[in-house]
Order: structure tokens, then sequence, then C-alpha cells
């Protein structure tokens, strides 16, 4: 189901890749007419829905519609752009990887800000987590014929998510803790790397992807 | 729509927690459905992402079991399956975007019962409250904005107001033992469409057989 080609989209959010990237890949993907606005913050917040950043503005034929909820505006452009399958067990699979994702972000935040008598038990459970992620991503893409997406042969939700997944702890909360990409990089295997610089090469993706630093050359060392 | 072939399995611990959701969605729907409390820590390795709920679904049919995990997700796949969320993507997006306001509540509320030194649990309470008084704001105009039948959305229970249910439920009842006080707290902050929200889910006759753990919310809720 394709919105109209009148429909335009308002990405607002902070100027930072933080928890709104899967939006804009997915909004680049779906060549939709988009724009991001950057609010005054914390002046905007009370004329946020909930107060808070990521929200999606819809407008079409003089009505808006609004959004909340990273994930939300996420699963809600997926489906209306196709990147979703319409299959109720095959969109769940996909989004379970992306909700297990989600799940490293309240341990990356513990293991950061854990007092010393809690740092060594946070990190070894983020890290557990980690590796388990690692491992689900290449069970996901050994199960499928085509290395270059993990499900079926075309650019998914699933491989966008992925993507801007590595990309946040890669690249993005190195601002929160500076050897971060350290602890991770040693973690992936050669074809999630390859996975990974294959999404950054789709086509779909240039229009956002060619303004930012590729992850080819922080992965390089690694790659085939 | 399910068809008599269909069974489900939700495996989790004996406990309302992350459990409870799918509970009521799955007694809702009128499917055959049993529940497993899988030993623990033992039975950790041989889920699919280490950790409960899981969902199985079994076909007479021959074809493999159907297992997901993640609760929210197991969430979103019953609720789309037995029709407790909109087909219109609109619609259903609404609903998701209440689910995650909840759920960051849930995490905020978690995370203060977890934190030892004072001065942190002191600030991370009064975040838990702000972002509660905030769901409260929107829960309380959608329902009076769908005419105060203490439905969220349209006119029949739906996935948001299960949602909401849960979540309070865990919020007075669960936590009581983590702080003793939390329905001293929270009780006066909810508005009386908020209790009607949690009188009409707990009497609706899809659910009104649920036996919950936690016994009737809307005996807490009303004195």
């Amino acid at each position: 189901m394709l919105s109209g080609s009148d429909t335009v989209y308002v990405l607002r959010y902070f100027d930072l890749i933080g928890r709104a990237e899967g939006c804009r890949l997915l909004l680049t993907a779906a060549n939709a007419s988009w724009t991001e606005e950057h609010p005054e913050w914390p002046a905007e917040k009370a004329n946020q829905p909930f107060e808070r950043l990521p929200v999606l503005v819809e407008r079409s034929n003089g009505d808006e519609w609004i959004l909340c909820e990273s994930l939300t505006i996420e699963r809600y452009l997926a489906r209306v752009f196709g990147f979703m399958p319409t299959d109720l067990k095959q969109a769940a699979l996909q989004e379970q990887m992306v909700d297990q994702q989600a799940d490293l972000v309240p341990a990356f935040m513990a293991q950061l800000i854990a007092t010393d008598d809690m740092k060594s038990k946070q990190f070894d459970e983020f890290n557990t987590l980690f590796d388990r992620m690692v491992k689900e991503h290449g069970r996901i893409l050994s199960r499928n014929s085509s290395k270059q997406h993990l499900f079926g042969d075309q650019l998914s939700y699933a491989d966008i998510s992925l993507y801007a997944f590595y990309k946040v702890y890669i690249v993005y909360l190195k601002i929160y803790q500076s050897d971060i990409d350290e602890i991770v990089k040693p973690k992936l295997t050669p074809e999630i790397i390859n996975l990974i610089l294959s999404i950054e090469k789709e086509p779909l993706l240039a229009p956002h992807l060619s303004k930012c630093d590729s992850m080819a050359a922080v992965l390089s060392s690694k790659a085939f | 729509m399910s068809s008599s072939n269909v069974s489900y399995t939700l495996r989790y611990f004996d406990a309302i927690g992350f459990g409870e959701s799918s509970r009521m969605l799955l007694t809702a729907a009128g499917v055959e459905w049993t529940e497993e409390h899988p030993e623990w820590p033992q039975e950790k390795p041989n889920q699919p992402h280490g950790r409960l709920p899981v969902l199985v679904e079994k076909s007479t049919d021959g074809s493999p079991d159907f297992v997901i995990c993640e609760s929210t997700n197991i969430e979103r796949y019953l609720a789309r399956t037995f029709g407790f969320l909109p087909t219109d993507l609109k619609q259903a997006a609404l609903q998701e975007q209440i689910r995650d306001l909840m759920s960051d509540v849930g995490n905020l509320v978690t995370g203060y019962v977890q934190i030892k030194n004072g001065e942190d649990k002191a600030e991370c309470f009064a975040k838990f409250e702000g972002l509660l008084e905030t769901l409260i704001n929107v829960q309380t105009k959608l329902l009076k904005d769908n005419g105060n039948t203490g439905r969220l959305f349209g006119d029949k229970l739906s996935y948001a107001d299960i949602i909401a249910y849960v979540l309070y439920m865990n919020m007075l009842v669960s936590l009581v033992k983590f702080k003793a006080d939390i329905v001293d707290i929270i009780k006066p902050k909810l508005t009386p469409e908020i209790v009607k929200l949690i009188s009409t889910v707990e009497s609706d006759p899809l659910v009104v057989k649920h036996k919950s753990r936690g016994g009737s919310l809307v005996a807490v809720v009303s004195t």
C-alpha cells in the first residue's frame, strides 16, 4: 500500500543518528518526499504529542497526521512502503529481530552509568546480549539463500534495521563511550560485515548514505 | 482468523510481568491455548533468544511449529491475527504508539526498583512520575475523545485497552512488594476515565473468564 504521490513527511528529531536512523533510511528507501526538522529543545518539548522525539508528520491533501515512538514509526513506514511482508508470520520474524536489537539499548545504558561495584556485571550482561544478537543475525542470514539480505532477495525492513543497529554501536555511541566500537567490532563475523557493506551499497539508500561516512572504512580491516 | 486446528502454548514464568498481555489476548481470542512454566535457568538455552515469553503456535496440518519471542512482538502478532489491532495501518500505528509509551513507563519504574543508590533512586522516580503523568494525560484525552466509554479506541476491546490494563496491574499490584506505598502514589493520579477503562476491560465478556494472579484490579483502584 503506497501513499499518494502528494504525501510529504517531516521527521522531527535531533541532529543525531540516535533513535531516528531507521526512520531516515526507510523514508529514503521509499523514495518518499521527506524533510527533517530539528526542534529547539527543550523549548519545543511541550508541542510534541508525547513530549519526546522522534515524531513523524504526514501531510496529504491538506490533512496532517502525527505519529510518535521510533519503532512504531519504523513499522508504520515499513508497512506503508512495502518493506515489511504482509504475511503476519513473516512480519513477526522481522519484528522479533528488531525488538531483540532494541533490548541492547537499556543494557548499554546500564553499563555506561553503572557505579564501580556494578560495572563489571553490567558490562558482562551487555556483552552477553550483544554476542547473542550477532549470533541471531548470523542464524537468520544462514537460513537465507541470498547473503546480501536477511530475508528474501530484496531490501527489507530487517536489512535497514540491522544496518542502523550496527551504525549506532560502531559510530553513534562513541559520543557516549569512546571505546564502544573497539568492544563491538571484534564480535562481528565476516558474514555480518559483508551483509552490512552490501546494505550500504543498496541504490535505494544512496540519497541518505551518500551524505554519511561509510561504514566500509571502519569495518574494512575485517572484511573478506 | 484461527481455525480449530491451531493451538498455542505460552511459555513464561508463573507471574504477571511480560506474559499477562499475551494471556489476555489469547483468552480474548477464544482460541485453544495452554501455558508452560519452564524450569529456569535450565531451559534458558532452549529458548530462541534465551528469554521468556515465547509463543508456540501448533497446527494439526503437519506444518512445523511457529515459534516467536519478544513480548511486544508476540502481542502484536496475536493482536493482528485475532483482530484486536485494526488492519488500517494508521489506526494500528496509533495503538502501537501508546503501547510503546506504556513500555517506556514500565521500563522507568522497573529501573527505579532496581537502583540502590538513594540519590539516583529519587531522580529515577521523578522521571517515572513525569512520564506516567504524560501517559495518563494522553490516555485520558483518548478516552474522552472516544466518548468516555471506557475504551481507548473504537467500540470494542482493543489491543491498547488490554495493554493499559496490564500496565496498571503491574504498577499497582506486581510492584507492591518492591515499594509498599506505590498504590498511594499512583492511585491519586488516576483520572475517572482511566478507572472506567480498567473496569471496562476487567468486565469485558471476552476476558472476564481470565483469572489474573493479581486478582481484581478494579478492587484496587475503586476504594
